[in-house]
């Protein structure tokens, strides 16, 4: 056996034991602390840099004894017990998903979609058999199942081993009187527990949404429909790449990359899951019922079903609607014997997470056509009405959630939201979330430092800086151009805060892949923008979003404002609807097999569309009349 | 004019079956859009919709089969006016033309030297075209019959009397070729020559009026296999009646011009000949007659067939070849990159304009940008070592360090095992590499 | 029945520009031309007036190019070494309606010449013929942008058409340009929306757009000239539908392009099934250029001699008597 040598985090006072010649990036993931990083521990990304303070470190590669100073932990090795320093620049903080909050277009939770009747899929029903006579005289099984076939309308019930090997004792403990919960879907109920007597006990579900740089999970009273609690983190699959392709590559590449990943994901939602219980006074076996929505891959990973295949031509998932799991097969936080539903999904890159938002927006139930947008670091477009419904998918990056942007962050405590620029004399304000120092930019500040920098003139509409103005904010760093927001007196970080040329850029495509997304909807659908009655928008760039900034860098069709909904996380809420509802879960079903994935790759007309689109705010200015 | 998939969508069951083998009804109407599945496999189409989906897919220009059953040549069934549009269906057939009184050994000498090799594709001339100069049916014959025996393509006869033609036809039997052609004047027998033989028919005429009326009577007679010949010569005027001819037939499915066109090259000289041919080639002949026929000559032409009539749906690509910029030597440095246009010319540019010489290795991609081929597990460890290996790259460097694009940094540790090679990661953004460069390989 | 032809209707034509500026209009040039006009695709004359007949430039270096085939001896090997003589050659020789005047020595990697020198060398090109004159630089963005102000202020009135901007290094070119009362050469990279946003960026500037040429870059035949063809006919049919950003006239550069291939300099010998170089050398660049004469190119630059004369009777052939 290797000998296994201990690494000491600080100030964390966590301990990792690893084998010999470890990279410092693994012991701290071990520990449980997340680091930076976006390049899944190749060493380019430069953002895991950590201070090793004490005992043997050797850098990966040379071999060599590694430097003093900041390192970088993928790139080095543990050669004995080490203590070593987290700086706070390197963590992946601690993060509060916003939920609710008010501004300009304040995420709306009710009025959308079609209010479904409230029928959960879980529920307790409580009987009391005729105990057996010499004429009545059927088995235990059958005699529980004709009184439930009486109380619930299903044919055919499931239950397991376990459960049926004490069934004997169950019912004659309760005196005849027995609790059965109950998971029913189509016409077939899973008996997920049986208690003797009639038991009082709560049936709680939860709805998880698996995002990609995010997980969220409703704590929902599925006898009442109401939620009892929220709690959202970071995805720490993050430190395996920020992106799907990455995950799958490291999924079906390193030896045990899936289950790493499964339990990461599966951890995650532990975590929430077990703080939101106990911050109810509630019990994890009272939780019988879980709908999960996610994209296609991290369903797969949320699985551990191999993923290789939905980033190879022709981009086949392994299961688009999975069957239901139950809870112990995944090491979910619940009830052992809970039920878990994955939302189906209708292609590799339009996941149950899209269905999710197609059924909380309605879509399918208007005449008028609907234009519902996802952005994330995949951006996802459904466009449609009742007749007809077509999605596609592009990758957008995650520069609108602060990825791959020197100063990028997400929507958090210390994130610049709002940005002024006075003519003439470039000066800038800013405005945080929480109106502290500045740390950084957020999505919805990076949308509107952008149109602000283009009215300014600083930058062109190709988006190039204009380092001929007049300004010491413009200036040369160290990758190229870029331009000074936040001088370091007045950051919160004590560095100064810069937009970079390469920022700019990475905006530029982000924008550009979910514009020229939307116009091949549009093609395919031979219609004009004005057709588009009214626009939801999903995603996570903050808890608000500035539809005119967003118009003028060219992110979102030129429309008036009142067709525009911020929906915030469509995923979570459509998830709940279907705990809730028989009738939405079906509907949900029914919605994955009607949308028509359209595959951009297959054409040049998006490249085309996506090259059109670099520009500020489109190469068609005849598009934005009112930019 | 075809139907858009949501109009096509419209008439189907919009039930979802799955058992023509798409997702979805729209995403089956989507795919017959744009041709590439017949409608016939929905199972569950009504009779009316079958009826609607089959008129509209009806091309609006015929197919035209030239020579042998067997192995003939197509001309024709074209959908567009722009190849940006859609991709062109039918190559323009090119005819070398000799006259009966010429040395025939000469120019079949000539004419077997019309098949090329260029960039691992095969062009050759399609047809050799006989005309009567001679005024002599047997003459005429005995030459039609040469070029069957020796020339190895569909031929076309080129005379207006109809026993000159109808004396050459017996020997042609099942040989199909291309009579040429009728007039006001004869095309009544010359239509009916045509029929008995089962021979493709041009169609004469001296204006377009003329041409519509006379292709009606054809058509009328019962011969549809046409090509139409407005009996412009000009170059200007050639190019005005192409372009009618398309339009009427692509954009008004005019019937009496659902036929290919065809066009002479007219000129003296051999190069001018060729010159006018580009013209008609790019504007809407189906098949050109010249007499120009050496190699040098008639490569050009081919060569801007092969290259118009390609799909434009394909992303422009590099041939995935080592370029080296500027004085390379051995110990000059080695960029991966996809043969994406784009993508390699950028990075082309930024690897000249750090003016440290080095190779750059196209990985072929089909065409795709580095993340995108990443995406889709193109751009892999393997495939460089393939690139590395078809390029020779071991015996042109002295050294085995290749520098990978900053933005699939992950594939480091594959490529390394794959290629035996040291990786470096180079910047994400080809605006990176002057800096590297400087920073490395200085 | 009667045959009507189906006319297109288009909102508007091709932007008019001239070139070179006469005595009176403060150059030294004995006669102007413009180019565009276009109110109709390419050659159809019944669609639309198409009032100026496209140009044939002729390209000529300021320093004896070494890598040019031997087939190009006969006509200039006296004169390679004085672009003033090679430019004479051109005009009253060959009928080049222009000079296209390349700096190549200004290259770092070649002789890296003064911006003084090559400001003197275009002064002298100008003295040695009375056509309107196009001048290019050395292609190094870092080198040019010094080169080509110091040309254009040297050559202050005269009206040249300068090139290339592209998006990456569009200033200072512009700028020169509205100073000195010169046109422009607009350069993208066979992509029709990064055309249109240089013309966008460079107008924005505010530069006419009648003072823009664009240059929608082409490939040689076989070396992908299809796509350079379909960018030219998207971006003529672009312009007759209104869209200002992209009614300017286009210039190929096709020598260049052409010169390089194997298919134009490969002797017999090397590879017989080709045929003879010297037809298929002159043949590839004619060949070139009329295909993208079809799709709406107005000022085809060339090399080659016999490829200007058959291009030329092309050209006359295709405007039937019409268009100055
Ligand atoms: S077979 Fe017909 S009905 Fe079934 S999905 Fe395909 S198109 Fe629709
Ligand atoms: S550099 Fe260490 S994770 Fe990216």
């Amino acid at each position: 056996m290797t000998r296994k040598v201990a690494v000491f985090f600080s100030p964390d006072g966590r301990v990792a034991h690893v084998k010999r010649n470890t990279s410092l990036w693994e012991a701290a993931a071990q520990a449980g602390l997340g680091l930076k990083g976006t390049c899944g521990g190749a060493g380019t990304c430069k953002r895991c840099q950590v201070l090793v303070r004490d005992g043997p470190a050797l850098e990966k590669g040379t071999g060599l004894p590694s430097g003093a100073g900041l390192v970088l932990a993928c790139q080095t090795l543990a050669a004995g017990s080490v203590t070593v320093d987290i700086p706070q620049d390197s963590r992946l903080a601690e993060h509060k998903v916003l939920l609710g909050g008010e501004d300009v277009l304040t995420e709306s939770d009710a009025d959308l979609g079609r209010i479904y009747r409230l029928q959960p899929l879980c529920r307790k029903v409580r009987l009391t058999l005729a105990a057996p006579t010499p004429e009545g005289n059927m088995s235990d099984w059958s005699r529980l199942q004709a009184a439930l076939r009486g109380e619930t309308g299903c044919d055919t019930f499931r239950i397991s081993l376990p459960d049926l090997r004490r069934l004997a004792e169950t019912l004659r403990s309760g005196n005849w009187q027995v609790t059965a919960t109950l998971v029913e879907a189509a016409g077939c109920a899973d008996i997920v527990r049986l208690e003797p007597g009639h038991s009082a006990g709560p049936a709680l579900g939860l709805a998880i949404d698996v995002g990609t740089t995010t997980v969220v999970v409703h704590l929902v009273d599925l006898e009442t429909g109401l939620v009892l609690g929220k709690k959202g983190t970071y995805n720490k699959q993050a430190r395996f790449g920020d992106d799907v392709i990455t995950r799958i590559v490291y999924a079906t590449e390193q030896e045990n990359g899936l289950s790493q990943l499964q339990e990461t994901v599966i951890s995650v939602v532990n975590q929430l899951v077990t703080g939101l219980l106990a911050e109810n006074g509630r019990h994890r076996r009272d939780v019988h019922l879980a709908v999960v929505a996610g994209n296609t891959t991290m369903i797969h990973l949320f699985l551990a079903l191999p993923p290789a295949y939905i980033r190879l031509e022709p981009y086949i998932p392994l299961a688009g609607s999975p069957p239901p799991v139950r809870a112990a097969e995944l090491g979910l936080a619940a009830n052992p014997h809970a039920v878990i539903l994955c939302l189906p999904a209708v292609a590799s890159y339009v996941g149950g997470d899209i269905v999710a938002g197609a059924l909380l927006s309605g879509i399918a139930q208007e005449q008028e056509v609907t234009l519902f947008i996802d952005i994330g670091t995949n951006g996802e477009m459904l466009l449609g009405n009742r007749d007809w419904l077509v999605a596609v998918a592009c990758s957008a990056g995650p520069a609108f959630e602060g990825g791959g942007i020197t100063f990028g962050m997400r929507a958090m405590q210390g994130a610049v939201e709002r940005v002024a620029i006075t003519p003439e004399s470039y000066e800038v304000t800013v405005e945080t979330i929480g109106g502290v120092r500045p740390l950084g930019l957020c999505g919805s500040g990076l949308i509107d430092c952008l149109a602000k920098l283009c009215a300014a003139g600083i930058i062109n509409r190709a988006g190039q800086l204009q380092m001929d103005f007049a300004t010491p904010r413009l200036r040369r760093g160290d990758d190229g151009p870029e331009f000074v927001l936040v001088w370091q007196e007045e950051a919160g970080g004590g560095k100064d805060i810069v937009l970079t040329g390469n920022d700019i850029k990475n905006l530029l495509r982000a924008k550009a892949a979910v514009y020229a997304g939307i116009r091949c909807l549009l093609k395919a659908a031979e219609l004009e923008m004005e057709a588009v009655w009214k626009v939801l928008i999903a995603g996570g760039f903050g808890s608000h979003l500035n539809i005119r900034d967003a118009i003028a860098i060219g992110l979102l069709p030129d429309l008036p404002a009142e067709k525009f909904t911020f929906v915030g996380n469509a995923a979570v809420k459509g998830a709940r609807l279907c705990l809730l509802s028989q009738e939405a879960l079906s509907e949900a079903q029914a919605l994955a097999k009607k949308i028509t994935y359209l595959e951009l790759s297959a054409g040049s007309d998006f490249m085309e569309e996506f090259v059109a689109a670099l520009f500020l705010p489109h190469t068609d200015l005849s598009l934005f009349p009112s930019v | 004019m075809g139907l858009t998939g949501l109009e096509i969508y419209k008439l189907l069951p919009k039930t979802n079956t799955g058992d023509c083998g798409f997702p979805t009804c729209l995403a089956f109407a989507m795919a017959v859009a744009a041709g590439k599945i017949n409608q016939e496999k929905c199972p569950h189409l009504s009779p009316e919709a079958r009826e609607t989906l089959e008129a509209a897919a009806a091309p609006p220009m015929r197919l035209v089969r030239i020579g042998p059953e067997q192995t003939p040549v197509l001309v024709g069934n074209e959908t567009e006016l722009f190849r940006h549009d859609k991709r062109f269906n039918n190559q323009c057939a090119i005819a070398v033309e000799v006259a009966d009184t010429e040395d025939m050994p000469a120019f079949l000498q000539d004419f077997s030297a019309l098949t090329f090799e260029r960039v691992g594709q095969r062009y050759s001339v399609d047809l050799a075209a006989l005309r009567c100069t001679s005024g002599d049916a047997g003459r005429f014959r005995e030459a039609a019959v040469l070029l069957r025996n020796s020339a190895g393509k569909p031929l076309v006869l080129i005379s207006e009397d109809v026993s000159i033609m109808a004396a050459a036809l017996p020997v042609l039997v099942g040989d199909r070729p291309l009579l040429c052609a009728a007039t006001p004047q004869n095309y009544r027998d010359m239509t009916e020559l045509a029929q008995k033989n089962g021979c493709p028919l041009v169609v004469r005429a001296k204006s377009l009026t003329e041409l519509s009326d006379l292709t009606e009577k054809i058509v009328r007679l019962g011969h549809r296999e046409l090509l139409l010949d407005s009996g412009s010569r000009e170059t200007a005027a050639v190019l005005a009646d192409l372009t009618q001819l398309r339009r009427a037939a692509v954009r008004k499915r005019y019937q009496p011009f659902a036929y290919p066109a065809m066009a002479f090259a007219s000129a003296t000289e051999p190069l001018a000949e060729i010159v006018q041919s580009i013209v008609f080639l790019s504007k809407y002949a189906s098949l050109i007659v010249l007499k120009a026929r050496q190699p040098a000559q008639v490569l050009p032409l081919l060569t801007w067939r092969a290259n118009l009539y390609s799909d434009p749906q394909k992303p422009i690509q590099v041939e995935p070849k080592v370029v080296a910029v500027g004085a390379v030597s051995p110990a000059s440095p080695v960029y991966v990159t996809t043969n994406f246009s784009l993508t390699f010319f950028i990075v082309e540019s930024e690897v000249a304009n750090s003016k440290i010489p080095a190779y750059i290795l196209p990985v072929n991609t089909e065409g795709t940008s580095v993340l995108t081929s990443w995406a889709a597990g193109k751009l892999t460890g393997a495939a460089i070592y393939k690139a590395l290996q078809e390029n020779g790259l071991e015996s042109r460097v002295n050294h085995k360090t290749l520098v990978l694009p900053g933005y699939v940094a992950v594939l480091s540790g594959s490529t390394q095992e794959a290629t035996g090679w040291k990786v470096l990661v180079g910047p994400r953004e080809a605006s990176g590499i002057a800096k590297f460069a400087r920073e490395n390989f200085r | 029945m009667v045959f009507m032809p189906i006319v297109e209707k288009y909102r508007s034509k091709v932007q008019e520009v001239v070139l070179g500026a006469t005595r009176a209009q403060g150059g030294t040039r004995d006669f102007t031309v413009t180019v565009g006009g276009e109110a109709a695709l390419p050659f159809l004359h019944y669609e639309g007036q198409i009032p100026h007949r496209p140009l044939i430039g002729m390209e000529i270096w300021d320093t004896a190019p070494a890598d040019w085939p031997a087939c190009f001896a006969p006509y200039f090997a006296d004169s390679f070494r004085d672009p003033a003589v090679w430019a004479q050659r051109c005009v009253s020789g060959y009928g080049a309606d222009l000079v296209v005047l390349h700096l190549k020595s200004a290259d770092p990697d070649l002789l890296d010449t003064s911006p003084e020198h090559c400001a003197a060398v275009v002064s002298k090109v100008l003295n040695a013929v009375g056509c309107p004159l196009v001048v290019l630089g050395c292609g190094k963005p870092e080198k040019d942008n010094l080169v080509l102000p110091a040309v254009a202020e040297a050559a202050a009135g005269e009206n040249l058409l300068l090139g290339l901007a592209e998006q990456n290094n569009y200033k200072s070119l512009t700028a020169a340009a509205i100073v000195y009362k010169h046109t422009l050469i607009a350069q993208s990279p066979i992509d029709i929306n990064i055309c249109k946003q240089l013309n966008i960026l460079i107008t924005e500037m505010n530069l006419p757009a009648g003072r823009i040429v664009i240059d929608p870059t082409t490939a040689a035949l076989g070396y992908g000239l299809e796509y350079g063809y379909s960018i030219m006919e998207r971006v003529r049919i672009g312009a007759l539908q209104g869209d200002a950003m992209l009614s300017m006239p286009m210039i190929g550069n096709i020598g260049a392009e052409v010169w390089r291939t194997r298919e134009a300099t490969a002797p017999a010998e090397e590879n017989p099934g080709w045929g003879e170089q010297h037809d298929r050398g002159i043949l590839w660049e004619a060949t070139t250029a009329a295909a993208l004469l079809q799709a709406g190119l107005d000022i085809v630059v060339l090399r080659h001699p016999e490829a200007v004369r058959l291009i030329r009777q092309n050209i006359t052939e295709l405007m039937g008597g019409r268009g100055v």
